[in-house]
């Protein structure tokens, strides 16, 4: 990209960065429709993890139900079950709204420890330049060509699954982009005139880092952070599919195809319906990333 | 000679890179808690002490860990990966020697498939910018690369065994039907060809069409979108402006002088492709019932068969590295600016 980060950036309000961004994220009709999109579930997610916390039900139907409270089996989509019940008389609506938050906050968590753990080696590469440069790029090399969802497997399998060692796997194997992403940034701001005003007048390399290094490429980060949400959940969403998310009854996206998997030629609905959330969710991600890098002319 | 040294040093980080995946599964299978041999060898071991001494001081489970790591790396690279429990104990390599071939089977088949139509949606895609097929082309990708493949694959078993019961949805060849050819080369449907058992090829054939149209549909996305936004870039250089200014028509224009010159950025992206599809393939085996790698991966996963996750993670790496090397060759060879770097 081509924008040259400009040193008042940094110092100006965060009213109207707020501003800024959300024009960015709006300003084509992609863009509107993925953040839309991506509103409706967040919005879902937060009032799930609240009404979880308060221990308050808000979904029409427990997503585990006691045996007395059930509904019939296997019903098809209807006003009263907008989805369908599933073979234990659950509401498949309901425990779809129940998963929301995991899939989200797992997007965020590995998303941002990525933005920070990129951030700080790649920015160091590119200020420091050199030898230390060299070692941690190609120390990023080598993570790179680690395949994500295998690596993640092999966590699962010798660990355990569940949401908490998923998020250590992902966390360990995705923030090698944004090492790169990082340095190539850094590289631009390492020889303008503030940094070297910074470096002459004393300041140590780790406080040029972060004063000066860390706000100016950030911007860049976060669009890229953003966008990157949804690859994340598609990914935990597969190993959920494995068995490797949640322990059941607690609902996951993608554990619940693999589960209604076996009703497919019978009651196809109860499978394909948590597929196609997934699709959504993600798509939202995708059109918003498609729209924001069609504006500022990013390939 | 600049190009040699280049290759020599993508080779050597290749290694490098495979070496390291192979000290990661290393201490992370020391990291199994509990009994290793009773991880290994399931509950069973428990009743039979001598099967377990046995199979601590033939795996050097006793020794200190460097010299495990030794016999382990020492092992690998003889082509031992232990044992499988998950199907009755075999060696890994004999497992992986019939299940990889039936993979590279589908994943060659659904390759040449999402080449053809990435490439084709993405060109039409540019060539008719800003109109609805360009439109309806993006909102096709947009859909099936933010997709789960097991969604795709599930929507397809259900157009397939519901409306559509032409093709068969498990399996890699119908058993009653048709028998297999002794192995040539490991690959069932070319050592059927070889020795002119037509029957079984097709059959096998059949059998490879749906679960590759599923990976197909999952990852053409990634050719159409940078085929589509490279081509949109090319096509506003000075070289196309000439181009045009020497009064050739659009049409020869984008294919004679815009498409050679967008195919580079292809290369790019071929190693995210393989990644796509063998992860893509875990799922989609599992699914239609395909006895290859993928599915190995999921039931060594659900059977806690630590080896062979190990080894089927050690292969598709291995594949998703050598790749990666072939890509930067090709990019070398094709944008000589790139060999100085």
């Amino acid at each position: 990209m081509d924008s040259q980060p400009d040193e008042g950036d940094a110092r100006r309000g965060a009213g109207a960065r707020v501003r800024d961004t959300l024009g960015l994220m709006t300003s084509n009709k992609e863009s509107i429709i993925g953040f839309s999109i991506i509103m409706v579930f967040l919005v879902t997610a937060v009032v799930m993890e609240a009404s979880a916390l308060l221990n308050v039900q808000v979904t029409p139907y427990p997503a585990n139900p006691l045996p007395n409270q059930a509904s019939a089996i296997l019903l098809p989509p209807s006003l009263a079950h907008p989805f369908g019940t599933d073979n234990l008389g659950r509401d498949v609506f309901s425990r779809i709204l129940v998963a929301t938050p995991y899939d989200f906050m797992i997007g965020f968590l590995v998303v941002g420890t990525a933005v920070i753990i990129g951030g700080l080696l790649g920015g160091l590469a590119g200020l420091r330049g050199g030898l230390l440069d060299e070692f941690l790029m190609r120390f990023t090399d080598i993570f790179f060509a680690l395949p994500v969802l295998l690596i993640a497997m092999v966590i699962g399998a010798i660990l355990g699954g569940g949401i908490l060692n998923m998020s250590v796997a992902l966390m360990i194997t995705w923030w090698p982009p944004y090492a790169r992403l990082a340095r190539g940034e850094s590289l631009k701001v390492a020889h303008q005139n503030y940094i070297e005003a910074a470096r002459l007048s004393g300041q140590k390399a780790h406080r040029i880092l972060i004063r000066h290094v860390l706000p100016n490429i950030s911007g860049t980060m976060l669009i890229y952070a953003t966008l990157d949400i949804g690859t994340v959940i598609l990914v935990y969403s597969g190993l959920t599919f494995l068995g490797l998310g949640n322990k059941p009854p607690a609902p996951d996206w993608g554990q619940m195809v693999a589960a209604y998997n076996g009703w497919l030629l019978t009651d196809p609905w109860l499978a394909i319906i948590p597929g196609l959330v997934i699709s959504m969710g993600v798509i939202g991600f995708s059109l918003l990333g498609d729209g924001v890098k069609d504006t500022l002319g990013i390939r | 000679m600049n190009l040699f040294r280049f290759l020599l040093r993508r080779l050597a980080f290749a290694v490098f890179v495979l070496f390291c995946v192979l000290t990661l599964t290393f201490v992370l299978s020391h990291l199994i808690p509990g009994d290793v041999i009773q991880a290994w060898l399931g509950k069973e071991a428990e009743q039979f002490p001598n099967v377990a001494k046995l199979y601590a001081a033939k795996y050097h489970l006793n020794d200190p860990i460097y010299v495990q790591y030794f016999y382990y790396v020492t092992g690998m690279l003889q082509g031992n990966l232990g044992i499988s429990p998950s199907r009755g104990f075999v060696p890994v390599t004999s497992v992986i020697e019939q299940t990889l071939p039936l993979t590279l089977q589908i994943v060659f088949l659904a390759f040449v498939l999402c080449v053809v139509l990435g490439l084709l949606l993405g060109i039409l895609a540019a060539r008719y910018h800003d109109t609805p097929i360009d439109t309806l082309i993006r909102i096709f990708y947009l859909g099936s690369y933010s997709s789960p493949p097991y969604f795709i694959g599930i929507v397809i078993l259900v157009i397939a065994s519901l409306y559509l019961r032409i093709l068969p949805t498990g399996g890699a060849y119908n058993p009653l039907a048709v028998s297999p050819s002794p192995s040539i080369t490991g690959f069932p449907i070319l050592d059927a060809l070889i020795q002119g058992n037509f029957a079984f090829a097709e059959n096998a054939s059949i059998h490879l069409i749906l679960p590759a149209l599923t990976l197909a549909i999952v990852t053409f996305g990634v050719i159409t979108r940078v085929a589509r936004s490279s081509l949109l870039d090319v096509m506003k250089t000075d070289y196309i402006r000439t181009a045009r200014s020497k009064g050739l028509d659009e049409g020869s224009v984008f294919y004679r002088h815009g498409l050679p010159n967008a195919a580079i950025s292809l290369i790019t992206i071929s190693s995210l492709v393989m990644t796509f599809l063998l992860t893509g393939a875990v799922f989609v085996e599992y699914l239609f019932s395909y006895p290859g790698m993928g599915h190995y991966a999921y039931t060594a996963l659900q059977g806690s068969d630590y080896p062979g996750i190990m080894a089927t993670v050690f292969v598709f790496a291995a594949i998703i590295i050598t790749t990666n090397l072939v890509a930067d060759i090709l990019y070398a060879w094709a944008d000589p600016e790139i060999r100085l770097g």
